[in-house]
């Protein structure tokens, strides 16, 4: 038993030197360390953020970067509960809205409105209204990084045999998808219901199109929020709607399965989805496959913002404990800036909220005109599940599903919604 | 005084797990009660305390129903396949007709066991991909066209499909514990049926049962308490989906927890899996005290 | 009385039961081989064939898979596992030892105190444990996994090992009270290789366990570098969406350690694992 032990203990004190070879060095004597969070943890921009951070490195020796990163949801549920610790990272990524309030709320994000201020060279080639997104009362708490807006993108060769025109109305989108129904195309529209995020993505244009903007503004807020509008009723009849021309296969596959299965194949023509997609899109796409998109259409008896996009920016924060805020601010200015925006937009395929960073020769032509369509947009809406509290939109997000696989009514839907609000009120 | 000193320094040996079990286990446990009555985030630096609020909602939450119906589906499930079948399972591989081939089975049967649950779960992912999954696959193979479903996308099959992901992975460990049983069964009561003329129906029914009463009990409560705290199936194929279809009482409380960002709630939660578990063990715990004082 | 036995079985109902029972072996069988050939398959390889062996033979899937990150979740299960076993051996080995040598009613308040941990379910402290645990300082360590694994599997090893020291004979150790011996001579020269056999079903409960939980790896620790197989897996799942080969890879991989002590000493592995519920 004793050897046993032993035996362990030595493959112990044996691992551990491997491990911390394995978790990237650790700073070295006199360097400044900056925690970078972020929420990128698949390919390409894992090994960019790599390379970039490598790159960063070698240019300045004296300061050394620890990243770490996990997938959305968790990533989520983790900066909600380090934001408001001592643990908080030094910089970490976010989302614009509800969700930067959020993160603001902890007290623990630095205001940046000097460092702005202080190199207008720098700043002025941010996207105004990317900026927008992470100012709350005139202080700038977030440097944007990407843009991003989710439209329906289709299939042209489709559109050009059955002569199909972009639609611009929902009644004209309906029309649209029986035609394509009726010529032999079973799931018009491609989607993966298993991700919660594909529902609220639709869920959140659809409420912003329909309700008055007062009345969404007053529910989304937690203290204020009631949502017994009789017009939500309504919006989730129209996405009850919609799910019918999703198949049946929606609510037992993941956006990324339908996307590189259905959309991709031809099998389905339209599909909504995020510019910041292109680049995965592009890779399962057979050779001379062309695509278009439209932003989603306006509904007729609609009391929002037809001309809006959903889409908001993210960007990074800087936490007011970091020890070093300077080699922060450095850090980010180096990584905001035109060049290494060029690198997200091809390596990536996000729209950099950099001006001039979508040159020409970097860039698909696809994405100018992506980014030429966010700049056309009225504005930029905020995903539901950075809108309103969680309590909320997770019921939003059950909900969408159930009405999908057609469990629930728009009505029971709405009920659970109005009491999961009035549970946090 | 010398036996006092003595026993001091042996109750030194029991001060390490003492701790442990204070800290790990007790504390939170105490804790758990009390954020039972409070409302805070997990951001939150501050704790409100609301009384009975979160025990009311219990009642009033439909999720808390759905989950309740869906761990009690569970554990009926469970019962049949794991303890019922595992236990007729077991009595025929310790039929003398299998002598030869009985380890063999038992070998295999055991294996799932060993797999852990992510690997079964992401196995089970392909099995009833709707698109290309093996189940699918198999019925297309067979000309069952018809049959295939979209399965863990269907709110009317999903706890089912779930719940089979667990007995598949479960039922070889059950049988393994009742084959241990019957081995401790003394082969003269069976001599002794036989030489009556009982069949082997019979001496099933009249031997093998009565004598592993104490294990099918002791599988039963397992697996009901495993049914009702059952967390990482349903958490990685379907995430409590579609809708709520599949929720269980152990996910909901994490999503309240951690993803609703209801902390006092979610602890509610955690009181009625309990309540509900430590009721079902604590029949075990003392009967078992019991059979053993029986034994002497 | 004497039958001849066969390996199928002669009479009607024994032959149906044996092509039951290769059915049932068939069900575990088969899906566990679709899962070692198909991580050799590229994408399209598992998606349009889904029955058949690979066209090549993708070998650098494994590669693939060590490098994407199972290396480190390997290290971090081996770490967490070794680290979890030798706490529960020594915690639970001398706290049985203590609770055997009390003379009078401590000893039994002891033993019913972690016996009463039994009824207490895991899910039942996760949230209180993830705030102590930020408390402390440690919900991003290893720590935040090694601890309560220690005390959630005290209470069963201290069961089985304090059973077993009951039935020790105490020739040996009135003799070494003679000579003088303290408590913890008598504890390792004595009690601990008398012990060996239930030791190792402790060890085997252990191993299993801490190499397969989920919840408290998943809920406890941030860190994707800390992260242990059967989180690690579901990570990689994640951002390796379309090369489901080298996911399949990676959970060939995680399976490989069990299996392989499974079928090098299957008897006191099943022995370890039902040991647990024979006696709860």
């Amino acid at each position: 038993m004793k050897k046993l032990l032993l035996i362990a203990l030595a493959v112990l004190f044996a691992v551990t030197p491997l491990l911390a070879n394995g978790s990237s060095e650790g700073p070295a004597e006199g360097q400044t360390e900056i925690f970078f969070f972020h929420r990128w943890p698949n390919d390409p921009k894992n090994s960019m953020f790599n390379e970039l951070l490598e790159q960063y490195m070698a240019e300045n020796p004296d300061v050394h970067i620890t990243m770490d990163c996990i997938l959305n949801d968790q990533y989520k549920e983790r900066i909600r509960m380090v934001v408001s610790s001592d643990d908080v990272p030094d910089v970490f990524s976010s989302w614009s809205g509800t969700f930067a309030q959020e993160m603001i709320a902890s007290g623990n994000v630095l205001a940046l409105n000097d460092i702005y201020e202080a190199d207008p060279e720098w700043s002025s080639k941010i996207a105004k209204a990317s900026v927008d997104g992470f100012t709350f009362d005139g202080v700038i708490y977030g440097i944007p990084w990407s843009q991003d807006g989710k439209v329906f993108f289709y299939n042209k060769a489709v559109f050009n045999e059955l002569g199909l025109e972009e639609p611009e109305t929902w009644t004209e989108f309906i029309a649209l998808l029986d035609t394509l129904k009726a010529n032999g195309y079973e799931v018009p529209l491609a989607e993966g219901l298993v991700d919660q995020w594909a529902v609220l993505h639709y869920l959140g244009t659809i409420l912003q199109r329909m309700i008055d903007p007062e009345v969404l503004a007053s529910d989304y807020d937690p203290a204020t929020g009631e949502f017994t509008d009789p017009m939500y009723v309504t919006a989730l009849e129209k996405w009850q709607q919609l799910t019918t021309y999703m198949g049946e296969i929606a609510t037992a596959i993941d956006h990324e399965t339908a996307r590189n299965t259905m959309f991709a194949t031809g099998e389905s023509p339209i599909m909504y989805l995020q510019f910041a997609e292109i680049p995965q899109l592009e890779q399962v796409l057979p050779e001379g496959f062309e695509y278009g998109f439209f932003n989603f259409p306006a509904f007729e008896e609609g009391l929002g913002d037809p001309n809006a996009l959903t889409g908001a920016p993210e960007g990074f924060m800087i936490s007011n404990k970091a020890e070093n805020i300077d080699a922060c601010v450095d850090f980010l200015k180096w990584l905001v800036s035109p060049e290494r925006g060029a690198i997200l937009t091809s390596d990536c395929g996000d729209i950099s909220s950099v001006d001039g960073a979508l040159s020409g020769d970097t860039a698909l032509p696809e994405q100018a005109e992506a980014l030429q369509l966010i700049q056309e947009a009225s504005f930029l809406a905020p995903w539901l599940d950075n809108a309103c509290d969680p309590a909320v939109y997770v019921v939003f997000g059950q909900g969408g599903q159930a009405i999908a696989s057609g469990d629930a009514t728009p009505e029971s839907v709405m009920v659970q919604v109005q009491e999961a609000a009035a549970s946090i009120r | 005084m010398l036996n006092r000193k003595r026993n001091f320094s042996a109750f030194l040996f029991c001060v390490p797990a003492l701790v442990i079990l204070a800290v790990f286990v007790y504390l939170p446990l105490i804790e758990n009660i009390i954020f039972s009555f409070q409302s805070f985030t997990l951001s939150s630096r501050t704790r409100t305390f609301v009384g009975l609020a979160n025990y009311k909602n219990l009642f009033t939450d439909p999720i808390i129903a759905q989950s309740l119906i869906n761990n009690v589906l569970y554990a009926v499930i469970s019962i049949v396949m794991q303890v019922g079948f595992g236990l007729v399972l077991a009595a025929v591989l310790e039929d003398i007709v299998f002598r030869k081939t009985e380890s063999f089975f038992r070998t295999i049967f055991f294996i799932p066991t060993l797999l852990s649950m992510t690997v079964v779960c992401l196995l089970f992912e392909f099995v009833y991909n709707p698109q290309m999954g093996l189940l699918n696959s198999f019925l297309e193979l067979i000309g069952l066209e018809e049959a295939a479903q979209i399965w863990l996308g269907n709110s009317d099959l999903a706890m089912m499909c779930v719940i089979m992901v667990s007995q598949w992975q479960s039922y070889g460990y059950i049988t393994m514990l009742f084959i241990v049983a019957i081995q401790k069964i003394p082969s003269d009561l069976y001599e002794a049926a036989i030489v009556d003329g009982a069949g082997k129906i019979r001496r099933f029914i009249s031997i093998t049962c009565p004598m592993v009463r104490q294990m099918f009990f002791v599988t039963m409560v397992t697996t009901v308490v495993g049914a009702f705290t059952v967390f990482n199936e349903p958490y990685i194929l379907t995430g409590g989906g579609p809708g709520t279809a599949t929720m269980v009482l152990s996910l909901h409380m994490y999503q309240t927890g951690f993803v609703k960002n209801q902390m006092g709630y979610a602890s509610t939660i955690a009181m009625l899996i309990f309540i509900i578990t430590a009721a079902l063990s604590s029949i075990q715990f003392f009967s078992f005290g019991k059979e053993k004082e029986g034994d002497r | 009385m004497i039958k001849k036995n066969y390996i199928i079985p002669r009479s009607i109902s024994g032959i149906l039961v044996f092509l039951f029972l290769c059915i049932l072996v068939f069900l575990i069988v088969y899906p566990l081989f679709w899962i070692l050939i198909s991580s050799f398959k590229d994408y399209q390889g598992i998606y349009q064939d889904v029955w058949g062996l690979p066209d090549a033979w993708h070998f650098e899937n494994y590669l693939r898979a060590w490098d994407r990150g199972i290396s480190q979740y390997f290290v971090n299960s081996v770490i967490v596992t070794i680290a979890t076993l030798i706490g529960v051996v020594f915690v639970a080995s001398a706290a049985s030892f203590g609770i055997v040598q009390i003379r009078g009613r401590l000893g039994n308040i002891i033993f019913l105190i972690t016996m009463c941990c039994m009824l207490l379910s895991p899910q039942v402290c996760v949230l209180p444990l993830f705030m102590l645990l930020r408390a402390f300082g440690l919900n991003d360590s290893y720590f935040a996994m090694i601890f309560p694994y220690i005390a959630f599997r005290l209470p069963i090893s201290i069961m089985l090992i304090r059973s077993f020291f009951v039935g020790i004979s105490k020739e040996l150790e009135e003799a070494a009270i003679i000579d003088g011996a303290s408590l913890w001579k008598i504890f390792t020269k004595i009690y601990v290789p008398l012990s060996k056999p239930i030791i190792s079903t402790v060890v085997i409960m252990t191993v299993y366990y801490a190499w397969n939980e989920f919840m408290f790896a998943t809920i406890l620790v941030d860190s994707s570098s800390l992260r242990t197989i059967p989180v690690g897996l579901m990570v990689f799942r994640d951002g390796l969406m379309t090369e489901w080969g080298v996911v399949m890879a990676g959970m060939v991989i995680s399976c490989i350690p069990l299996i392989t002590i499974y079928l090098i000493m299957s008897k006191s592995f099943i022995r370890g694992l039902t040991a647990g519920s024979v006696k709860g």
